[in-house]
């Protein structure tokens, strides 16, 4: 099946709401262009989000592939509220607690495997890859997934407390804490990089 | 580094790590539409499981409706209102757990402060230390204005009580900063649709408007209009400052007049503008008030025979009013009343005591800048009060500044300051030139200056001839503006 879709990834929950709702719409009469559209839209945050919960690199591909099969198959629930984005994203926290419901029946399969889920994928830069592990060895799983949210799918801090079912002081201080931490680690890598380049 | 360019770097390396699974996706979008859902036949129940079952189920919805609407009780019905009243006003609902469940701005200062934070489920505790953080960090509770009003309403007096207490302890607790302390008034408020119409015509909270409707019951020369474009700051300076006792109002803190200039120098304004010194005066009052909703100094004192009141404007010490009338309680020290010695200002002696004496009056109840009227004003009727009248006519001294008005003081009555203002003299010379009529021949001469829609004018009266004269003098230009003429009958 060939498509032709824009190549832009979502960076805000309000500006694109509205084009969010309308691929919605389409998809509940079976339009798999309009999910093609959404997923080119919306995977970003989705994998980023699956990630920052799950810390497995295979487990966040399954639930990025399982969220927009969800989405698919229960668009005609959708009721458009401004809020397109938190629906998916719910969709997809909802699929990873249900994998961790799983891990912990299965307590042979290795639960965080991201550092070497990356290390094989060469098209993934280096930096990309040092940004990704410092999120996942510095922050908290609670800060992890706020930085997710608010980085990535472009959620203001009250959505997040909303999609999280957090206080919203919880969300700010943990956010500020969180992006406190990247600065120092990222800012530490960026120095370095340009001594090295000087 | 900034947050936003780490969020862009976050984004760009979770974008290119995504991987790509739309292919597999609609493949399996379309292999599910080809599925059949096999349908299995249904058993047959018989009517009494039916019956069974219904009743089953009908009890079930019972327990579960009459539980659900507790749920829905506890979460969603608003079991109390908490405002703030800086002079941003806000309104916080929370149902029976305390939790928010809407935050309203009631008026532009109220939406500044709340921003984008959206509290809806937090804790009221939360919601109150962001919302007077933002209050702290927006400058609206400073060392200058250091003031909180917070108002509870619950049905249960006793649980408004106790959360007026809590609430009332825990922004002290806030407002005790390095630069400042606060100062809070708390209270708890019932409903009142009269109050709430009003509170809601003006922007402000019902527990604002609740404390303004107390301090204009105590203090009737004020207005709810007047008062209701006053910061909390403000009103507690005026209740303070006038000395009224505010009830049901809990307050802990000194409200801040740092942004004033303070009495000293309100003092010196007006002592200034009456040409007096220190010792020239008696009877000196100031307090803190309100004037058409400016803060103001309002100063009073007697000097020769005449009480001044002036209002000096808080902020720039400018004098916004003045007021000069013959003191009825003067006695002239060399006039004492019988069988009492007496000094200029002190005692009464209503039916013996002299009017101002000329000598001693270095401006006689002339604006300040009539700077041509003669001050050696000669008793018009000496022996008598001032208030004595003579008519019309009479054997007057026109410009001595007495009283050449019979029933009429000759009195500087609210004056207001302006820059642009021409002056009393040449605004009177204008009258004259275009009456046709000396200054001498004219009674009952009344100069009032006034501000109508920001331009200075002298309203002035007079009588000549038998007949009564008002005119209107832009007091920018001294053209006459408006005048009329009748015969005194």
């Amino acid at each position: 099946m060939i498509l032709h879709l824009p190549d832009e990834q979502e960076s805000g929950t309000n500006s694109n709401a509205g084009v969010l709702d309308s691929y919605i719409s389409r998809i509940v009469t079976g339009d798999k262009e309009a999910l093609a559209l959404l997923y080119r839209a919306t995977s970003a945050s989705v994998y980023g989000f699956a990630l920052s919960i799950l810390k497995n690199t295979q487990d966040a591909e399954d639930v990025l592939h399982d969220s927009y099969i969800a989405v698919y198959s229960s668009a005609c629930t959708y009721r458009s509220a401004g809020k397109p984005m938190a629906w998916v994203l719910t969709i997809t926290r909802n699929l990873c607690l249900q994998k961790l419901r799983e891990r912990k029946k299965m307590a042979d399969v290795l639960p965080e495997n991201w550092e070497t889920g990356l290390e094989s994928r060469r098209e993934i830069s280096e930096d990309d890859k040092l940004v990704i592990s410092e999120c996942m060895n510095r922050l908290s799983d609670m800060e992890r997934q706020i930085i997710a949210l608010h980085a990535i799918a472009g959620f203001k801090h009250r959505e997040i407390a909303d999609l999280l079912h957090i206080p919203l002081s919880t969300v700010l201080s943990k956010y500020n804490r969180a992006i406190k931490k990247l600065k120092k680690y990222l800012g530490k890598e960026s120095k370095s990089d340009d001594k090295s380049g000087n | 580094m900034t947050n936003q360019e780490i969020d862009n770097k976050i984004r760009q390396a979770f974008s290119n790590a995504a991987p790509d699974v739309l292919d597999a996706v609609l493949t399996e979008c379309a292999s599910q539409e080809g599925k059949v859902i096999v349908m299995t036949e249904k058993r047959k129940v018989s009517s009494l499981k039916k019956w069974a079952v219904g009743i089953a189920a009908a009890f079930v919805l019972c327990i579960g409706g009459t539980a659900g609407f507790r749920v829905y009780q506890a979460n969603y019905t608003v079991a109390s209102t908490v405002s703030l009243d800086v002079n941003p006003s806000v309104e916080i609902t929370v149902n029976e757990k305390e939790r928010v469940l809407a935050v309203d701005a009631k008026n532009e200062d109220g939406k500044n402060i709340i921003g984008d934070m959206d509290f809806k489920g937090s804790d009221l505790d939360v919601a109150l230390n962001a919302l007077v953080g933002s209050m702290l960090k927006n400058g609206y509770l400073s060392d200058i204005a250091n003031s909180i009003l917070v108002s509870v309403d619950n049905n249960d007096p006793e649980k408004s009580a106790e959360l007026q207490a809590r609430l009332a302890e825990e922004i002290n607790k806030m407002l005790q900063t390095d630069s400042f302390s606060g100062a809070v008034l708390s209270q708890t408020i019932s409903s009142d649709s009269e109050l709430q119409k009003l509170a809601d015509k003006y922007g402000i909270t019902l527990g604002k408007a609740q404390l303004i409707q107390q301090i204009i019951s105590k203090d009737t020369r004020h207005t709810f209009e007047e008062l209701v474009s006053l910061t909390i700051n403000e009103l507690n300076l005026l209740s303070k400052s006038g000395s009224i006792t505010l009830d049901n109002v809990n307050s802990v803190g000194t409200a801040s007049d740092k942004a004033y200039i303070g009495e000293k120098k309100a003092k010196a304004a007006a002592l200034s503008h009456a040409g007096l010194s220190e010792s020239d005066i008696t009877r000196y009052t100031c307090k803190l008030d309100s004037e058409d909703g400016i803060i103001v100094y309002e100063i009073e004192f007697c000097s020769g025979g005449y009480e001044y009141e002036y209002d000096i404007h808080a902020v720039s010490g400018v004098v916004l009013k003045y007021e000069k009338e013959p003191d009825e309680d003067y006695v002239a020290p060399d006039k004492p009343a019988e069988g009492d010695v007496q000094t200029p200002d002190a005692g009464t002696t209503p039916d013996t005591e002299t009017p101002p004496d000329a000598g001693t009056t270095p401006d006689t109840g002339t604006t300040p800048d009539a700077g041509t009227t003669p001050d050696a004003g000669t008793p018009p009727d000496a022996g008598t009060t001032p208030d004595t009248s003579t008519t019309p006519g009479t054997n007057q001294v026109p410009g001595s500044n007495q009283t050449p008005n019979g029933g009429h003081h000759h009195r500087s009555e609210w004056h207001h300051q302006a820059q642009t203002c021409v002056g009393e003299t040449t605004a009177r010379n204008a009258v004259c030139a275009h009456a046709g009529i000396a200054f001498e021949n004219m009674t009952g001469y009344k100069c009032e200056q006034d501000i109508e829609d920001g331009a200075c004018i002298y309203e002035i009266e007079f009588e000549c001839d038998g007949y009564e004269y008002e005119y209107e003098v832009d007091g920018a230009t001294g053209t006459i503006l408006k005048y009329e003429k009748e015969y005194d009958d």
